[in-house]
């Protein structure tokens, strides 16, 4: 029996505990629905990409979170995770735009190695305010969903993006050495 | 037990099997050493210090570690352990095949319990270790001479000979059997040359390569140098998450595939029942009616 990308990807583990999948999300990148643990080019990805929750309550309140759990680079994650875009309050049927836009959409611009950008989907019990975080990095899901008591995630994906042109591999710096 | 140390993919899973045999279920090592570095005669030329026989398998490992092609045990305590007909009762682990691959064939000394009464061979020199490297061979030399009781094969890495493995493999399994009550030693780990030594001197003849270490045992602290091994988990990590995106990948594509050839056969149904409902009012439709046209 396959198990959950999510889970083989270790995305849980990393970034969220394991949850069950309630709803459903779809990435929209350029028209083109991305699937889960696929791999997208930044200049695929330099745009937000249209988030669709099917539905039929629009009276049930989403909020999005977009993550890099790799960053700086996966074998050395030491600003795990890098909040990336963050949206509240998104009416189910509808999409992200028609939700408040907390922390804009950044760009993912990996430089090294194979980083995964992971879509966190809470879903909110009350329209509440949620305040953006201070800065990106070493953002964390599990307490963001904690301080905010949007409980377990109710679905999740995650594509994959390396440098444009390859070499996310290791390279010398003068100061760490080769990495 | 014989391939055990071949490559590292046998070594896992043969290590399992090979523990009733070998006596040894730890990780099999070979120690891979460049090529380069081998210049000493096959013969034996040191006598090297006698160590404590009892040795436990860190230390055995250690030694194999460092010790590189050089190394020779002095094929005399080889001698003497054949000069002992009871030490026959020890097992081939596969530890003494690393062992004997590791350095001299005098070697073995293996770590098990049950072997010692065979005086341990003396350990090899301490060599940097910057001598060992990941390279693509192991060589060892067996040492030679000593009444052709031992065969040593002088075993360079190169690529081509791995069918003289495959063959030595054999070799060992079928002189194994026959030479336990020759007291021979080392048979696991006899190539064809080392049947030859058996009855002769031993001869270079016998090559085959091992594909390169490039696992190290899990027990064997930091060996070659810290950096080395620090790069090697963070290649390992690399490998794995590598293959868990990969893997991750091809389930999805499996669980979307699914998925969609369940949509597709729900879709066609629906299909055909449409068709049929609109055969049904289709007549009725064709029917002709009569519609009164006429101006009177």
């Amino acid at each position: 029996m396959s198990r959950d990308p999510l889970v083989v990807g270790r995305v849980v583990g990393d970034v969220l505990d394991p949850f069950i999948r309630s709803a459903s999300l779809r990435v929209l990148y350029n028209n083109r629905e991305v699937t889960n643990g696929s791999e997208l080019k930044p200049s695929a990805v330099v745009h937000e990409p249209r988030v669709e929750i099917p539905g039929r309550d629009m009276r049930t309140l989403y909020t999005l979170a977009m993550v890099d759990p790799d960053a700086p680079s996966p074998s050395n994650p030491t600003k795990r995770e890098h909040l990336h875009w963050l949206v509240t309050d998104i009416p189910e049927t509808t999409n992200s735009s028609f939700g408040n836009e907390i922390v804009p959409y950044e760009s993912p611009r990996p430089t090294a190695g194979i980083h995964r950008f992971v879509f966190v989907l809470f879903r909110q019990e009350v329209r509440q305010t949620i305040y953006a975080p201070g800065w990106r990095q070493n953002f964390n899901t599990r307490d963001f969903a904690a301080l905010y008591n949007l409980g377990p995630p109710v679905a999740a994906m995650y594509f994959n993006c390396q440098r444009e042109n390859g070499c996310g591999g290791r390279r010398y710096h003068a100061v760490s050495g080769w990495t | 037990m014989w391939s055990s140390g071949l490559d590292k993919h046998s070594n896992k899973k043969k290590n399992s099997n090979n523990n009733s045999s070998c006596g040894h279920g730890g990780s099999s090592r070979i120690v891979s050493s460049s090529s380069s570095s081998r210049s000493s005669p096959s013969s034996t030329s040191s006598i090297l210090p006698q160590t404590p026989r009892r040795r436990n398998m860190e230390e055995v490992w250690k030694d194999i570690n460092l010790t590189t092609l050089h190394h020779e045990r002095p094929l005399a305590s080889l001698l003497e352990q054949h000069s002992h007909p009871h030490h026959h009762h020890h097992h081939h682990r596969a530890m003494i095949l690393q062992d004997f691959l590791s350095g001299p064939c005098s070697t073995v000394a293996p770590a098990d319990a049950a072997v010692e009464d065979i005086p341990l061979p003396p350990p090899p020199p301490l060599l940097p270790p910057t001598a060992l490297s990941l390279s693509s061979g192991l060589e060892l030399q067996c040492l030679g001479g000593g009444g052709g009781r031992c065969g040593c094969a002088r075993i360079t890495g190169h690529s081509g000979s791995s069918s003289n493995s495959n063959g030595s493999r054999v070799n060992c399994q079928a002189i194994n059997s026959s030479s336990n009550n020759n007291n021979v030693h080392g048979g696991p780990f006899m190539s064809p040359s080392f049947s030859d030594a058996v009855i002769g001197p031993p001869s270079p003849a016998g090559l085959f390569s091992f594909c390169s270490r490039k696992r190290m045992m899990p027990d064997v602290p930091v060996i070659g140098g810290d950096r080395r091994h620090k790069r090697m988990i963070k290649n390992r990590e690399s490998a794995a998450r590598s293959r868990a995106r990969k893997q991750a990948y091809t389930t999805e594509l499996e669980l979307e595939v699914a998925h969609l050839v369940e949509e597709n056969a729900k879709l066609k149904k629906q299909l055909e029942e449409l068709r049929l409902a609109m055969a049904a009012q289709l007549p009725n439709r064709i029917a002709l009616k009569r519609s009164s046209s006429a101006p009177f």
